[in-house]
């Protein structure tokens, strides 16, 4: 057999493996094992106290392999699921696509979109997330990672007449080289956005003077996980809607 | 309001007893279950789902919700209502073991996004629910219909569960700055959401219908059950109770 015959062998062999529902079931289960060993080991390990502070993909880096060793295996094993979803939806869509239920093919791939979609937005948000806490006083400004500042000109509180903080809120101005750019209210729930950073507001104290925790944030992969969710819930909510009319029909 | 919850409980769990024999009794008792949490959302004024208390008597209701329209379908439906009415009855049980939480909420969780998180939740979790019963009841008396069932019934719940999970998702996002925190419960829903991904791939092949796909069913509720309460008492995470 020459060697061009037996390169095209591996490579179809390559692509069954991977056109394969069997092959998705075994990465799922692989991937669930190493999901549930990490689950055991992060409650239990101090270092995975950092995980929350710096993107993935450096506190992996940062971290000895005897404990990143499952988050290493899962990113293999989302990788090799990426290419098998890619490949198996692919297929589907070509094998079925003159079929009479269009729609009802269709679903689980668009579903599969949001899937990947997801995945995208941790991909992205495990590179370059970035995220800061700091306590700040009524009018003292923060220099944002983009260069321009963030004032905090007053911290507002509502409270009962037990002492209990309802709520909180802090009034906040953008500045870049000393020109403002606008204002803005933060509450909980409700962060103020400055070119993709996000301003929020985490907890207040009043004495022995107002003082506001703040946390800015930047999530690359927010807008993508979002696009993800609408995939799949559309997905979802198709595939459900046909598989009832389906019933119907056949009932 | 102190004897309140002992007393619908006491007639709700009456109703259901009575259900044994005759089944509209069991409608009596969703009702009664119904009417507790009208009363502890006009209460609080919000809609009760804070809390072991709330949440117990949350999922309770919801498998019977549920399990009614669902047992339409179904030849034998006292079969199947005699285990989820125990279930219901159970989960009821502990929520009245629990203390309720009336205190007002964290302004964090006063957001419509954190009220349908939980809610489609444990919606999901009640299908999951209803899905191990008749894996079981497929299991003992293998009637046709069961496990065919338990298939529509858990994607149903997965619908539900992967809405919840987008939901929290942006509720996370707005209010700590990422849609994902790298805590034991996050990674307890993503090995739910896995596991069931899992069994719906599975049930397209043929060697996986049946008894392994009943059996897959049994053991998601499993998990459900340590994601609601074993990470929630025993690890510390971003849903402690």
């Amino acid at each position: 057999m020459s060697n061009e015959l037996k390169k095209t062998g591996i490579l179809i062999k390559i692509l069954k493996f991977f056109l394969s529902l069997r092959t998705a079931i075994w990465l799922l289960m692989a991937l669930l094992c190493l999901l549930l060993y990490g689950s055991v080991v992060m409650p239990v390990s101090e270092e995975f106290q950092a995980l929350q502070a710096v993107p993935l993909f450096q506190w992996m880096t940062e971290n000895s392999p005897d404990i990143t060793w499952w988050l290493w295996a899962a990113i293999i094993v989302c990788s090799l699921l990426t290419a098998n979803t890619l490949l198996c939806s692919i297929e589907s869509v070509l094998k079925k696509r003159s079929a009479r239920q269009w729609m009802l093919v269709i679903s689980p791939q668009v579903v599969h979109i949001g899937f990947l979609f997801i995945l995208l937005a941790h991909l992205l948000s495990s590179y370059s997330s970035f995220r800061g806490t700091a306590v700040v006083y009524e009018d003292q400004g923060l220099r944002l990672p983009n260069g321009s500042d963030v004032l905090f000109r007053k911290i507002n509180v509502d409270m009962d007449q037990t002492g209990y903080i309802k709520d909180w809120s802090s009034d906040v101005e953008y500045f870049k080289e000393g020109r403002s750019l606008g204002t803005d209210r933060i509450g909980p729930n409700s962060p103020s956005f400055e070119h993709g950073l996000g301003i929020y507001i985490k907890n207040v104290q009043l004495k022995p003077y107002p003082v506001a925790f703040v946390e800015v944030s930047k999530e690359p992969g927010a807008v993508w996980a979002l696009i993800g969710g609408i995939f799949f819930m559309a997905g979802m909510t198709t595939l459900l809607l046909l598989k009832i009319k389906k019933e119907e029909v056949m009932g | 309001m102190h004897m309140t919850p002992l007393i619908i409980a006491a007639l709700s769990v009456a109703f259901y007893a009575f259900g044994y024999y005759r089944m509209p009794f069991v409608y009596g008792g969703v009702l009664f279950q119904v009417a507790y949490m009208v009363l502890r959302g006009m209460e609080l004024g919000r809609l009760p789902l804070v809390g072991p208390h709330d949440t117990l008597f949350f999922l309770s209701t919801s498998f019977m919700l549920f399990a009614i329209p669902a047992s339409f379908s179904l030849k034998n439906r006292q079969r199947f209502m005699n285990p989820v009415t125990a279930m219901t009855v159970c989960f009821m049980f502990f929520a009245m073991l629990a203390r309720p939480q009336s205190y007002p909420l964290p302004p964090v969780l006063r957001t419509f996004w954190f009220e349908v998180h939980v809610a489609f939740s444990f919606f999901s979790y009640a299908l999951f629910g209803l899905a191990a019963v008749l894996g079981l009841l497929y299991l003992v008396y293998r009637e046709e219909g069961t496990e065919e069932l338990q298939y529509k019934i858990i994607l149903v719940g997965y619908f539900l569960f992967s809405v919840a999970m987008i939901f929290g998702g942006i509720w996370a996002y707005y209010a700590w700055g990422t849609y994902w925190l790298w805590t034991p419960k996050e990674l307890w829903t993503v090995i739910l959401w896995l596991f069931y991904s899992l069994y719906l791939h599975a049930r397209l092949r043929q060697w996986w219908m049946g008894r392994p796909a009943a059996l897959l069913g049994i053991a998601g509720f499993v998990i459900v059950l340590f994601t609601y309460l074993g990470v929630s008492l025993l690890m510390k995470s971003s849903h402690a109770f």
